[in-house]
């Protein structure tokens, strides 16, 4: 502010948006943001809007060194933001800015590592093979069991097997069966059940067997 | 996820003045007040050990209980210091020779004078009321040291608790060894080094937990 008064001005190149690996670093401008927080921490709004705004190209340069998925580093950057806001009265205006912020977002990306980690040998992601189809082709290994479900339903009334096929096979609401069938409820939740009753009939009652 | 400039924008909109912290070793003060007082009050109810004036020409007992009493100070010191991001985390080292003259003391008492290590070594009387001396010096000094040190919690929580619980299990055991006569060798090491891996054990275990239950939330409108 006004101690750079006489002196060149100061040249600083800032990636744009959203600063890759490869894109410049910004620098720490260090006395300028310690003064802007010291400004932040007596409740000063534009200083501190000012602070967040230069802050973040640096953090998002740092982000990008730890995490290389964009929403990550975004993820980071509002972490470490967050964080910022929240201890923001540990900051000691007469030390440096620099070592303070980079001491914050060092300890929050490695608590995000640590927690990836650990949900990395938790949980398994879900991809397209685990999800299932309600048509009949794409579950191959249930062949055989539909196969004889399949011979059963045919020997029912037709509006019972059109009952079963939307309640129970493509699992719709009776009010969006009722929508797809032009049956009233009533009449769907009657030959549902009367379906079920006779398939246990035909296939078997396992649970008496 | 809302957007970062978004986050911005609402962080310094709802943005209060906040008092700065008074410098650490300040902070650090204020808590050995707080332990002089709770081990002080402690003292006026309790009593000294009856044989506290024949122990304290002993060099060893001497030299253990300053060396307790450095510890504490020292490591709440370095407690408070490891708590902000801006220092170095090297202090954690400054306890270090406190903690050594403390156990090579405490080892010298053990190994000097061999007293009863038997049944005749733990008084059952006795051993509830340190318990009670225990509970009572280290509940309200961890809590109060908990409670100044929340902000902690996204940055060195295992380091802080343990430096916090290593400073209240050296108060404790100060508070013990003045209290209570166990001389007995098995008394001693519970006092001592018992106090100590308890309260560091459990600062390591679920320091980490209870920092981040205590933990400032990082509210966006607060």
């Amino acid at each position: 502010m006004t101690e750079r008064n006489g002196h060149p001005p100061q040249l600083r190149l800032v990636g744009g948006g959203k600063a890759g690996s490869a894109g410049p670093e910004p620098t720490i401008r260090d006395t300028d943001w310690a003064i802007l927080m010291a400004h932040a921490q007596d409740g000063d709004r534009s200083a501190y809007q000012r602070l967040l705004w230069e802050i973040t190209p640096y953090l998002r340069s740092l982000a990008t060194r730890r995490h290389r998925d964009p929403s990550d580093v975004e993820d980071a950057v509002q972490d470490i933001l967050l964080t910022v806001h929240a201890i923001r009265h540990t900051f000691d205006p007469t030390r440096p800015f620099g070592p303070w912020l980079v001491t914050i977002a060092n300890r929050r990306f490695i608590d995000r590592l640590r927690r990836q980690g650990r949900r990395r040998d938790r949980e398994t992601p879900l991809t397209s093979e685990h999800e299932t189809f309600s048509e009949p082709q794409a579950n191959l290994e249930e062949r055989l069991d539909r196969h004889e479900l399949e011979k059963a339903l045919d020997e029912l009334p037709p509006m019972q097997r059109k009952a079963v096929q939307l309640l129970k096979l493509k699992e719709m609401s009776l009010k969006e069966a009722s929508m797809a069938s032009g049956m009233s409820i009533a009449s769907l939740k009657v030959n549902v059940h009367r379906a079920v009753k006779s398939l246990r009939k035909i296939l078997g009652d396992r649970s008496e067997s | 996820m809302i957007a970062t400039p978004d986050l911005i924008e609402s962080l310094s909109k709802n943005l209060k003045p906040i008092r700065r912290l008074r410098p650490p070793v300040t902070r650090a003060a204020c808590w050995l007040l707080l332990a002089s007082v709770v081990v002080g009050l402690l003292a006026v109810s309790q009593g000294f050990r009856p044989d506290l004036a024949t122990r304290i020409y002993d060099p060893s007992f001497t030299a253990g209980i300053i060396g307790a009493i450095l510890t504490g100070v020292l490591a709440a010191v370095a407690a408070f210091l490891v708590s902000l991001p801006d220092r170095s985390r090297l202090w954690l080292l400054l306890p270090a020779p406190a903690v050594a003259l403390w156990l090579t003391n405490v080892g010298y008492q053990c190994l000097g004078d061999w007293v009863s290590f038997g049944t005749d070594g733990v008084l059952i009387g006795e051993a509830t009321r340190c318990l009670a001396t225990l509970v009572l010096t280290s509940l309200p000094l961890s809590l109060a040291m908990l409670v100044m040190l929340r902000y902690a919690a996204p940055l060195r929580p295992t380091a802080v608790t343990c430096m916090g619980s290593l400073s209240v299990a050296a108060i404790t055991a100060t508070a013990l060894s003045l209290f209570h006569s166990g001389d007995a060798t098995l008394m001693i090491i519970m006092f001592n080094i018992g106090t100590a891996v308890m309260f560091v054990g459990l600062g390591g275990l679920f320091g980490h937990r209870i920092m981040q239950w205590i933990a400032p939330r990082p509210a966006i409108r607060d």
